[in-house]
């Protein structure tokens, strides 16, 4: 632990944590004038949180301990996965921060605990969910290694940190290879934060649901953790591909300026690729459940394609 | 006689003096201290593979002579002392919780004999890592083989118990019979029967590694030999198959792994045999799993997916020391070892923790639980330990391990082959859709098992079991969280510096973001939850536990997409009271689910082997003369044979 750390976890999760509801409300706004409706304010998840925050929590007498933690737990384990992504500049950090199979591994603990507090109120809406979402994830997730195991290949690192210092010195993409994971790399934040084509996160119809479902016995302020933590899952993800893909403006060293512009770079590209993403949603319908495996197939094949590159170059 | 022969010994004494005690004296007090004694003389062997782990030493003591030139030797170097560490820390576990488990066996008489044989067991596993020379590796072998044979046989008037038995009782003979063939051609090899370097061509080390591969596949229940793992273990007592998951399936991968590191110069076809081998073990393992209903079957699956990670771990190593990457070698053997280590740790836990279960309930499908976490809230904290460390989560022990075989494979740009690769990321997919099976196959196990509502009189009616049994899933479990978070400082410790991310950083970090989330809405928001009357149902009056979702269909999305692995065969026939065929009069439909590697592999083999004997047997017919004149012959044919062409 050295001052340049502690720095950085201050800044760089206090960042997270404060913009990632803006990016929600941003999506829900493009979708929605691509609909031709006014749209949320932008301000809206902030508001939507701090409404939550003050509602009593509720719990169904048939849930358990896991209901009580989970909120909490997964809050605190996407704080953690916060460290391993630098948005306002590239720390010092101690062995092991930054590592990406540790990352993929603590997106894995939200998923499991998240599957489980579905089960947890004995609804059927909620096993629906968890039964869903673990069957999904686990047709992604080779999908997810492979990816990261292409940057692995390309930047010669196991580690973001090292990553992102690679990419940041140089203005373009390193190589026409990354722009093929980050391919994969977009199609992985639809499937990880439950946008359409895969889950739709604007119903509540039993069809669509899987994020939807699991929380539906949350409320209150736990639910409000919950929310926070999906916005903050969604950053995270964002940052990598932004940081893979347009890393211009990301500082290595720590000075005022320089997280400055740190900071504003990334809100003008994170906002771009919410409406990316806002386009991309309200372009695509939802696709029936048993054809997501081969959606998924076609991110498998850009990174495996990727690698492919790298060993007969 | 110095400090290890002392440990080393009376640990032995200890186990043997537990094997006697309960056929003596059939007390429960006998049978409580027998288990004492194991429990004592794992405590020794923890103390003794520690300190050879750190040292280094590698003593080796001579005990007794079977045959002039056949020494009996004991012999441990870092190697052996690993798995006696993983047997100790298992026995640890395991003898506590026996004090109380063995006791609700049907009669006196079997409560003795498990005490007996769980004591004889652990022996002779201990005694086959410590054999110092193949004989004595084969005699406890077959003690070990023979002993299990026997618990899995415990519950014998069943009907599904005695065919388990005989199943396992062919594959462990077949096993056996391989190493036999194994040793016997190394003996001829080298002329001698110690654990020594092989200097030898690989071409003439093929066989032994076939044999052997083979051999120790089946006991560790690598895919195609694994199909006597789902009979055996629901067979067994839950503590037996706590202790044949954990620690004999592990008795094999040492054995092997002693033949793989004493060849100089194996070959690379190897490695790939065996990674791919690992692979498919792995993947198949956790498919049928997500299937299964029955918790200790399910498990036992589970097993198979385990040793399938542990062998990929080993094929890697071959292949990247072959490559010249000694790093990423030392890497992916260090993290096969610990997985075994870890496996044993959880995969004890989980089967203890279902044995609890069981017990509890009276039943082992799954489908008839619920709402356990209500009734035994101990138990399923435990359990879920076990569940979040075999899912592979940070900072647990089971996630470490999986992330040395990802860090290896990650890093595999190293070697230049290129087909090599392309194998590596093949393989690399499989091993990332197998980690996250398992993660979807325990969310259904724990989630199915003590969530929600309870399904049956039997779940509702569950209570939490006797402290012995709780307080011996609590070593294991400690183990699982203490070995993770202080993963990279054992490893040190040992000598491996591999540059793994540090768990225990993590944990904190982890923990502390926990406890600050807590306090920032600590004073949000109204002070005290509310009840709702029940879980919301769209308006529903009552909510009943039929509504739940259950085992089937948890898993139904996985089998949709899986559905060619696991081979359904629907069929219908249709009988109509038209000649046009459209009115429907009558018919039947059949939905079959080919058990592939029985029907296809085990049938047809076992179908040969029976028509060859049927064929020897009529030249039996019990007659004096007939057996004389077989003697005749074969002296006359030996005759002729050693005139012609000796």
């Amino acid at each position: 632990m050295n001052a340049s750390f502690l720095l950085f976890t201050l800044l760089n999760t206090g960042f997270i944590l404060l913009v990632s509801p803006l990016f929600m409300s941003l999506i829900k706004k493009v979708k929605a004038s691509t609909q031709g409706r006014k749209g949320p304010n932008l301000l809206q998840s902030y508001f939507d949180l701090r409404k939550l925050m003050k509602k009593e929590v509720i719990y169904s007498p048939n849930s358990s301990g896991i209901m009580r933690i989970t909120p909490y737990l997964n809050l605190a384990v996407l704080i953690l996965a916060s460290l391993f992504v630098p948005i306002v500049f590239i720390p010092e950090a101690p062995a092991g921060i930054g590592n990406i199979i540790v990352f993929l591994y603590l997106l894995a603990i939200e998923r499991f605990f998240t599957a489980l507090c579905g089960l947890d109120a004995g609804s059927t809406f909620g096993g629906m969910g968890s039964s869903r979402l673990m069957s999904l994830s686990a047709v992604i997730e080779p999908t997810m290694v492979i990816a990261f195991a292409a940057l692995a290949y390309v930047l010669k690192t196991v580690n973001f940190h090292e990553m992102f210092a690679i990419t940041a010195g140089s203005t373009i993409p390193k190589s026409p290879t990354l722009t093929l994971i980050s391919i994969s790399l977009f199609i992985i934040i639809i499937v990880e934060t439950g946008r359409i084509p895969v889950d739709n996160p604007a119903t509540h119809l039993e069809l669509t649901m899987i994020n939807e479902a699991m929380i539906l016995e949350q409320s209150g302020k736990n639910l409000a953790l919950i929310e926070l933590a999906h916005a903050v899952k969604q950053t995270i993800l964002m940052a990598v591909l932004i940081n893979i893909l347009a890393p211009w403006g990301l500082a290595t060293k720590v000075t005022f300026a320089g997280l400055a512009v740190s900071c504003l770079y990334f809100l003008v590209k994170a906002s771009l690729l919410a409406g990316v993403i806002g386009l991309f949603e309200s372009s695509i319908a939802k696709m029936r459940l048993f054809r997501l495996p081969s959606f998924y197939m076609m991110a498998f094949f850009f990174s495996a394609l990727t690698i492919l590159m790298e060993v007969f170059a | 006689m110095n400090l290890l022969e002392a440990f080393i010994y009376s640990a032995i004494i200890a186990l043997i003096a537990g094997t006697v005690l309960p056929l003596l004296y059939h007390s429960k007090n006998s049978r409580k201290a027998s288990f004492v004694l194991s429990f004592l003389s794992s405590i020794l062997l923890l103390i003794f593979a520690g300190i050879i782990l750190y040292t280094g030493k590698e003593p080796s003591f001579p005990a007794f002579r079977f045959l002039p030139g056949l020494d009996f030797t004991l012999a441990t170097d870092r190697l052996s002392a690993g798995f006696i560490l993983l047997i100790a820390a298992v026995t640890l576990g395991v003898s506590i919780y026996s004090v109380e488990y063995v006791e609700h066996a049907k009669s006196e008489a079997r409560k003795d004999i498990q005490a007996a044989l769980t004591n004889l067991f652990i022996l002779s596993m201990l005694m086959v890592v410590l054999a110092g020379n193949m004989v004595g590796f084969l005699v406890f072998w077959e003690i070990m083989s023979l002993s299990s044979l026997m618990l899995v046989l415990h519950d014998y008037t069943s009907e599904e118990n005695k065919k388990a038995g005989l199943f396992y009782f062919i594959m462990t003979s077949l096993s056996t019979a391989f190493l036999f063939m194994g040793f016997m051609s190394l003996f001829s090899l080298t002329g001698s029967a110690e654990f020594g370097q092989l200097d030898y061509p690989t071409s003439s080390l093929t066989l032994p590694f076939l044999c052997l591969f083979t051999g120790f596949g089946i006991k560790a229940g690598l895919v195609p030999f694994h199909k006597w793992l789902p009979y055996a273990h629901p067979a067994a007592p839950s503590s037996i198959s706590a202790l044949m998951s954990g620690v004999m399936l592990k008795v094999a991968i040492y054995g092997f792994l002693r033949f793989l590191l004493s060849v100089a110069t194996p070959e690379l076809w190897w490695g790939t045999l065996i990674l791919i081998a690992g692979t498919l073990s792995a993947i198949l393992g956790v498919i049928y799993a997500i299937k299964e209903s029955d918790i200790k079957r399910l498990l036992a699956y589970s097993s198979i997916e385990n040793i399938g990670i542990i062998f990929t771990g080993i094929g890697l190593y071959l292949i990247f020391k072959l490559e010249g990457v000694e790093s990423l070698a030392l890497l992916s053997l260090v993290g096969a070892c610990f997985h075994a280590f870890n496996h044993a740790l959880f995969k004890s836990l989980l089967f203890l923790g279902a044995g609890s279960v069981v017990h509890a309930t009276g039943t082992r499908n799954i489908e008839a639980f619920g709402g356990l976490i209500k009734r035994m809230p101990y138990t399923a904290t435990l359990f879920l330990i076990g569940s979040v460390s075999i899912a592979g989560l940070p900072p647990t022990s089971g996630f470490v391990s999986e992330l040395m075989i990802f860090q290896v494979y990650f890093n595999s740009s190293a070697i230049p082959d290129p087909l090599l690769k392309v194998l590596l990321i093949i393989t690399l997919s499989v091993f990332a859709l197998t980690s996250a099976l398992a993660a979807a196959l325990f969310v259904k196990l724990f989630g199915i098992t003590f969530l929600a509502l309870p399904r049956t009189k039997y779940a509702h009616e569950a209570t939490e079991v006797p402290k012995p049994m709780l307080l011996g899933e609590t070593i294991p479990a400690a183990f699982c969280i203490l070995s993770g978070l202080f993963s990279s400082r054992i490893l040190a410790l040992l000598g491996f510096d591999l540059g793994i991310p540090d768990m225990l950083l993590l944990g904190l970090i982890l923990a502390a973001a926990c406890g600050l989330v807590w306090l920032a809405v600590r004073n949000s928001g109204p002070a005290k939850a509310r009840m709702s009357k029940e879980t919301w149902g769209c308006g529903i009056l009552a909510q009943h536990p039929t509504m739940e979702y259950t085992s089937a269909g948890f898993s139904e999305p996985l089998v949709v997409i899986f559905k060619k692995i696991y081979r359904t065969e629907i069929s219908s026939t249709r009988i109509y009271s038209d000649t046009r065929e459209s009115i429907f009069k009558n018919g039947t439909a059949r939905i079959h689910l080919i058990k592939f590697f029985e029907e296809r592999l085990y049938l047809p083999v076992a179908s040969a082997v029976s028509l060859v004997s049927s064929q020897v047997s009529k030249m039996q017919n019990g007659k004096l003369d007939t057996y004389v004149l077989y003697v005749f012959i074969a002296v006359l044919t030996l005759m002729t044979f050693t005139r012609y062409f000796a």
